[in-house]
């Protein structure tokens, strides 16, 4: 598992880690659906959908990638559990995501944060830590 | 970190960081606490963040924060900050993601042991009349052009519309619409997500509360202003939904990109901003308005829910089920307003995030009929605790840019409450107290326990103390409805 609740009084944040920019990602995104719906394993996985995403850097694409997986869930009731990164850069992602759609979700994801945001080079790979606002 | 030695106690309940302590800042940080508040205030990161507040460019005296101070991101959530025009900032991060996020005092001719009786089937009739939790839309389906007029009008919108009166425009805050709002500056995504929101309470911290006036401390004021003791009243407490959240996101990438252009250095990309008097500022104030605008007809139309519930369960069986507003505030905004500085009128941006205005006597922006007694602040606290009824005080006006608290403010992370807490155990305790509770969500429930607040009574203590805001009444919960 590649992401870790942390404390944070007025919201939730998630340390995040990864090898790499693709698996970083993936970790960020799965972090957000354990905070949407504890229970990832009830989610079917019957509909895909692209994700294609610009930005001027890493940290505002990874902003951006969540934002966009949030809105799915808060707009279609959609969350994802696969996630392919077809290609990314510092400023690209070409990503399919596959999921379904639930009848609930526990937690409603108001906004990603760029809450002293930066994607850091470590032993580990590549971290960071994000704080949602919910 | 920010030590107690890094700070110095000016008053009894007001501490300052002086600008020396750090060399990006260009005024003082001040807070208002007590000695337990402190405690707490002192373990998260809430004064570093404050701290960075006081960067900002065009800070006007000292960036300020109340003693429901605690971290957020960005700003700490109980911050001010006034910055002056025309080229002082605006930071979309200093208002949040949840615009014109506020709390709307609803009160009935009715008391507590008149409608016991009915209290359980109007907690039930208020969950399904006011819908809630994460993604549900409302009764109303708007069409665009009705959006342009929610986003223009606000809850004049919603009066025109037959949810609501004359008097509940009169008895909200800038009569329920911001002027200078444009639609056109507010992104497709966003207007795509208000349209089927308008009359939804959400979820997280939101809530619409039946309280019972517990205790008057100003008779006199409370009598003005429609207040008695053993009174019922019902709390909304929500704001511009996914329409806001969006606009938020919207700016605060934008001005990401525009941010180098003005050679603005930030301790944090959360507080990125636009001189006010910038193409981005102006155009970031406009979309902010716009759905500022739309939680004050989300806040009307919800009291609308509320009217029809009492009247679906009261009607016949009370003497009076009619309701009436008290006052309708935001506390998640900037305003363009005029303080007095040194002797000189200024014109400032106010940002107030998890702060509540408090304007003074005399306020011209007042109703005429609160305009000799201040501005009434509502100041929710956790569920089950309690809340209280302020009044702005011409201190606030000195001390604060017309600021007050705006809740109890958090003490305890989500992640600790989840796990400390269990939702259905508290769901009893509260019964057990003579609290209904309708919630959607028990891990949530959890998340919102009154232990994971600081005890509303001291927040309120500290400003009444320290003289931003003068106590009128405190209510106690009979019944709370969550998403």
């Amino acid at each position: 598992m590649g992401f870790e609740e942390v404390d944070h009084t007025a919201d939730h944040a998630l340390n995040i880690v990864g090898k790499d920019l693709k698996e970083l990602f993936i970790s960020a995104a799965e972090g957000m659906t354990y905070l949407m719906i504890a229970h990832t394993a009830n989610i079917s996985e019957d509909i895909a959908r692209t994700v294609t995403l610009e930005a001027i850097d890493t940290e505002i694409l990874l902003v951006e990638w969540l934002s966009e997986l949030a809105y799915l869930a808060e707009d279609e009731m959609l969350v994802f559990k696969n996630f392919r990164i077809h290609q990314i850069s510092s400023n690209h992602l070409d990503a399919e995501v596959i999921g379904g759609t639930v009848a609930a979700l526990e937690k409603l994801i108001k906004a990603v944060t760029y809450h002293n945001l930066k994607i850091m080079k470590t032993q580990r790979g590549l971290e960071a830590t994000i704080v949602f606002d919910v | 970190m920010v030590a107690k030695h890094d700070f110095k106690q000016l008053d009894e309940h007001l501490f300052e960081v002086p600008a020396a302590f750090r060399s990006d800042m260009r005024v003082p940080a001040r807070f208002y606490s007590d000695a337990e508040l402190l405690k707490g205030i002192i373990t998260d990161n809430s004064l570093q963040q404050l701290i960075n507040t006081a960067t900002l460019p065009g800070v006007v005296k000292y960036a300020l924060a109340m003693p429901d101070i605690h971290q957020g991101y960005g700003f700490p959530i109980g911050g001010v900050v006034a910055t002056e025009l025309p080229d002082g900032v605006i930071s979309p991060g200093g208002v949040g993601y949840d615009i014109n996020c506020g709390v709307r005092l609803l009160a009935t001719h009715l008391d507590h042991e008149e409608i016991r009786p009915f209290v359980d089937d109007l907690a039930t009739v208020l969950y399904t009349n006011c819908p809630s939790g994460v993604g549900k839309g409302g009764s109303i389906k708007l069409k665009a052009r009705e959006l342009d007029q929610v986003l223009s009008k606000g809850a004049r919108w919603a009066v025109k519309n037959g949810f609501g009166t004359e008097v509940d425009l009169e008895r909200t805050e800038e009569s329920g619409c911001l002027d200078g709002a444009n639609p056109e500056k507010v992104s497709s995504r966003a207007r795509d997500r208000g349209l089927k929101q308008v009359g939804t309470l959400g979820a997280g911290n939101h809530f619409i509360e039946l309280d019972t006036v517990e205790t008057v401390l100003d008779p006199e004021v409370a009598r003005r202003i429609g207040l008695f003791e053993g009174q019922i009243a019902v709390q909304i407490h929500c704001g511009s939904r996914g329409l806001g959240h969006q606009v938020c996101g919207d700016y605060v990438r934008r001005f990401q990109k525009s941010i180098s252009r003005y050679g603005l250095k930030l301790p944090d990309r959360e507080l990125v901003c636009a001189p006010l008097s910038s193409p981005q500022g102006q155009d970031y104030l406009a979309a902010m308005k716009a759905a500022a605008n739309y939680a004050f007809a989300n806040r009307q139309v919800l009291a609308f829910h509320i009217r029809r519930s009492f009247e679906q369960v009261l009607a016949g069986k009370v003497s009076n089920h009619h309701i009436f507003q008290i006052y309708d505030i935001a506390h998640n905004m900037a305003k363009v307003e005029t303080h007095r500085i040194d002797g000189k009128d200024m014109q400032l941006c106010v940002h107030r995030k998890g702060a509540t205005r408090a304007f003074g006597p005399g306020s011209a922006e007042l109703p005429t009929a609160y305009r000799d007694i201040g501005q009434p602040v509502l100041v929710p606290g956790s569920m089950g605790t309690a809340s209280w009824v302020l009044v702005g005080t011409p201190e606030s006006m000195a001390q604060t840019f017309g600021s007050t608290c705006h809740g109890a403010g958090r003490t305890m992370s989500r992640k600790k409450a989840r796990k400390n807490i269990r939702g259905i155990t508290l769901r009893e305790d509260l019964e057990n107290r003579g609290i209904q509770i309708r919630a959607g969500s028990m891990p949530g429930l959890a998340e919102e326990a009154p232990a994971a607040y600081k005890d509303v009574d001291r927040v309120v203590n500290v400003v009444h103390s320290a003289g931003i805001a003068k106590k009128v009444a405190r209510l106690k919960p009979i019944a709370v409805i969550k998403g």
